[in-house]
């Protein structure tokens, strides 16, 4: 029998007041918190595949709170590593470094914590909010988008290098175009030819974006610490602000969050675009459109708000697809349909029909979830963001611990601590020579997509597809802001030299 | 005198080895190599298989999983040909393209597969669909073969998708089809009902669990099956006119036969070569006897969501065995399995 979604709405939130219920999600709450803080790699598909066995045989409520719990709260508390370490988070994370850490490095840790988790909890609530409204119209919003359209999206993140290349324009270009050549390296999957691959079967899937992230921002503030610091005796840095001014700024740039929150919720739906580029494009979003890009990149509060609050409700946008459509967006949504699966639903439109109770208990928990991680990190930021008051002697050593193991686990291949070392160095000395590190993560990250959207774009309309009308909308809405921006740069050039630091160029992080 | 005391000692070691062989276990940890990353099919049907394996091995070792993933699996058979030591305490499950990287000479292949020791698969039957989407108007294989330039998509070069679509199109004798590559198996959903794709290929469970409007409303038409092993009919599209009925060669049927072959090997779970035969023959009976268990059965089909399809391990050391045919039907794979334009009939 069918039952009404406000009816649904209700029985599913009934279903969720029960003792183990609760226990299980905090216990979810409990391991997504470690594997936010523990060093990258550990991420939700290893505690998912380690869970799974153990939890299909609880009952489906039971197990989903703990799922949820702690995918939910893993997302909001990943900003620990970037602020406080100058370590990337997971994917959906990284661009969170680029402000977070001069911020950290300012002493003023707690406030960009506090302003990750508030803007990671209000992306959370946003994201469940749009998966609530979702249910009944799901289906044509993700076919809206063919291949051309998506290019042309990609085409629009790439123009972002004008903000990212800061003052040096040139660098920036040089940049952007190695992180695209870098994508290319590998087998590629539209012809099949192996490129930059000299036999080597490490090479042949490419090198992962996460080790690269992770060795140009991480290694150099390690190294930055290690060759500068250490043998001085450190002068504490001052501990300012609260994170309660992080909470009051997020407030006040709300307008922000709930753009980026929904860039996060439309790169969580649109299958094939991946949670590498959701905090990049809503980084490059909140610097495209503010009327103050110099400031990113030197601590600007609102360099964190905007990837945070688009990585936390990205999650909502990935159960749209998992739950109404049975489309897994990633390895953590694909385990959850097996845990799905094996308690007996079917996700999917069938789903909708026969057990739409469950798909609002799911929407019920992430949101709860969402707060209750928010507030968890709060408590713990309090004590965490103490730790730039750490001797460097300490620091730098743990740096490179997490630096390290998070490198091996991503493949666990020894291999790749070469590399992560390796493009360490490469980073240490483009922001030696202020060559802006985020313009060569763009080129990498959108590399790869592009080529695929411009090759299926081709390949399935020839050159037809550029007079979609689409297709034209979004070129020009592409050209007009690259154009604004390019523009609001040269003006801001000829009012004053010293406002050209711009978004990601030679900035307290890239001195 | 000399005799009988050799054949006493001899039996004493045998038996000394025997009972050692039982109770070699004891006490020790299994590594098992999974060659993708946690959370994939490969990787859930290796979780299931461990817990119920260790029950089935004398002595009860603990077994864990690392993972190896990369270069369709040639990383992980690498390891275990050249790395990993043949004590019978690594195993390894790369996924199952690694056999057929082997017989087609491909790079980064340092291995093999003549020389593993199989131990078993549980996947070792598929059935694939090529269907159209019906807005294209190919209604029937008539109208499919009159077509010009069908675009079929697919995930990569030399995926199994693309691998199938490519010896559909052959054996149908279809004029100028483009094969799209790049998309995952949802974008192809997609793109077929966006007017971006024209056909695809896709496995029957698949297709009936991830996209069941496709066959209850008619969206889609259904025009062949490709069965792994040959005759094994699938129960709800055994109506499906089977791929190698469309071949008109003997050279296509060979082809066909050689998809066939490395398929339905599954994903085996190997172990290096010099593996002391007494471990080998426990692992490989402790394999045997969880895939008889009921139990693990129904943990298969909860997390991997697919019924258990066992294949023994002298099934896989024939079905490689199969796979050394001709000089010319390699040529002629190694075509489907590429880029390139087809070759006609």
């Amino acid at each position: 029998m069918e039952i009404s979604l406000f009816d649904a709405a209700a029985k599913g939130f009934l279903s969720l007041l029960q003792l183990k219920v609760f226990l299980a999600m905090m216990i979810g709450v409990s391991i997504g918190t470690f594997t936010a803080v523990a060093p990258q790699g550990l991420g939700m598909p290893l505690v998912y595949a380690i869970a799974l066995p153990i939890v299909i045989k609880w009952e489906p409520i039971t197990g989903i709170a703990l799922l949820i719990g702690a995918s939910s709260v893993s997302a909001i508390c990943a900003a620990y590593l970037p602020i406080l370490f100058g370590i990337p988070g997971g994917s959906g994370s990284q661009a969170t470094v680029l402000d977070g850490y001069p911020m950290g490095k300012r002493g003023e840790g707690r406030r960009a914590l506090g302003a990750s988790f508030m803007a990671g909890g209000m992306g959370c609530l946003i994201g469940t909010f749009t998966l609530a409204l979702a249910i009944p119209a799901a289906r044509p919003l993700i076919y809206l988008m063919g291949s051309p359209e998506l290019f042309v999206v990609m085409l629009w993140g790439l123009s972002m290098v004008a903000v990212l290349a800061g003052r040096r324009p040139i660098k920036g270009l040089i940049a952007a175009a190695f992180g695209l050549l870098l994508a290319t390296v590998g087998q590629q999957a539209q012809s099949g030819v192996m490129r930059f691959v000299f036999d080597q079967p490490y090479l042949l899937d490419g090198i992962s974006i996460s080790i690269i992230a992770l060795a140009l921002f991480g290694i150099p503030s390690a190294l930055d610490l290690a060759l500068t610091k250490l043998g001085v005796e450190q002068q504490p840095v001052p501990l300012k602000g609260s994170l309660f001014d992080g909470v009051k700024d997020t407030l006040r740039n709300w307008w922000l969050v709930v753009r980026c929150s929904f860039v996060g919720v439309w790169v969580g739906i649109v299958p094939g675009l991946g949670s590498q580029v959701v905090d990049w494009l809503a980084y490059g979003h909140a610097a495209q459109t503010s009327k103050s890009p110099k400031n990113f990149g030197q601590g600007d509060v609102r360099g964190v708000i905007a990837p945070e609050s688009a990585n936390d409700a990205k999650d909502g946008g990935d159960l749209v697809t998992t739950l109404l459509l049975g489309f897994p967006q990633g390895v953590t949504t694909a385990l959850f349909i097996v845990a799905l699966l094996a308690w007996g639903y079917l996700p999917g439109p069938e789903m909708v029909k026969k057990n739409p109770e469950i798909i609002y208990s799911v929407v019920w928990l992430q949101g709860i979830s969402g707060i209750v991680g928010t507030l968890v990190g709060f408590f713990l930021a309090a004590q965490l963001a103490k730790l730039a008051e750490v001797r460097y002697t300490f620091m730098v050593p743990i740096m490179f611990i997490f630096i390290l193991m998070g490198a091996f686990s991503v493949n666990r291949d020894p291999v790749d601590l070469l590399v992560v070392i390796a493009f360490g160095i490469l980073g240490y000395f483009m922001r030696r020579f202020g060559y802006p590190r985020p313009a060569m993560i763009l080129g990498l990250v959108l590399g790869d997509l592009m080529e695929k959207y411009l090759y299926r774009s081709v390949a399935s309309y020839g050159f037809s597809w550029l007079a979609r009308p689409a297709v034209i909308v979004l070129l020009i809405l592409a050209a007009a802001s690259f154009i604004l921006t390019l523009r609001g740069r040269l003006k801001g050039r000829q009012e004053t030299p010293a406002s050209l630091g711009g978004a990601m160029a030679r900035t307290a992080d890239e001195s | 005198m000399i005799t009988i005391v050799s054949a006493a000692i001899l039996l004493l070691i045998f038996v000394a080895e025997a009972a050692i062989g039982q109770s070699f276990y004891e006490g020790k940890t299994i590594t098992m190599i999974a060659g993708t990353e946690p959370g994939g099919t490969l990787d859930m049907r290796t979780r299931a298989l461990t817990h119920f394996l260790k029950k089935h091995i004398p002595g009860e070792p603990t077994i864990i999983t690392e993972y190896m993933p990369g270069a369709g699996g040639r990383k992980a058979a690498n390891f275990m040909y050249r790395v990993a030591r043949p004590d019978g305490l690594t195993m390894a499950t790369p996924v199952s393209g690694f056999l057929i990287l082997a017989v087609l000479k491909e790079p980064g292949v340092d291995y093999d597969i003549g020389k593993f020791i199989y131990l078993g698969a549980p996947d070792g039957v598929a059935h694939y669909i090529f269907h159209s989407r019906k807005e294209a108007g190919l209604s029937d294989l008539d109208k499919l073969r009159a077509a010009s330039g069908v675009r079929i998509g697919a995930q990569a070069v030399g995926h199994t998708i693309y691998v199938v679509g490519r010896l559909f199109a052959y054996a149908l004798g279809l004029k100028d089809a483009r094969f799209v590559t790049g998309y995952s198996g949802v974008e192809l959903d997609g793109a077929l009902v966006r007017g971006e794709l024209d056909a695809r290929p896709n496995l029957a469970e698949t297709l009936v669990r991830r996209t069941p409007e496709f066959v209850e409303k008619g969206l889609m038409d259904l025009h062949g099956i490709l069965e792994a092993p040959a005759g094994k009919k699938h129960p709800r599209f055994s109506y499906l006119p089977e791929i190698a009925s469309f071949a008109r060669s003997e050279r296509a049927r060979g082809v066909i036969e050689m998809f066939r072959a490395s398929r339905v090997t599954g994903g085996p779970y190997i172990l290096p070569p010099g593996t002391p035969k007494e471990r080998a023959d426990i692992l490989k009976e402790a394999v045997r006897k969880t895939f008889n268990d009921p139990a693990y059965q129904t943990e298969y089909k909860k997390l991997v969501g697919d019924d258990l399809a066992p294949v023994t391990a002298d099934e896989i050391e024939k079905a490689i065995g199969a796979l050394r045919p001709d000089s010319e039907i390699i040529e002629l794979y190694k075509k489907m399995v590429g880029p390139g334009p087809l070759p006609s009939q």
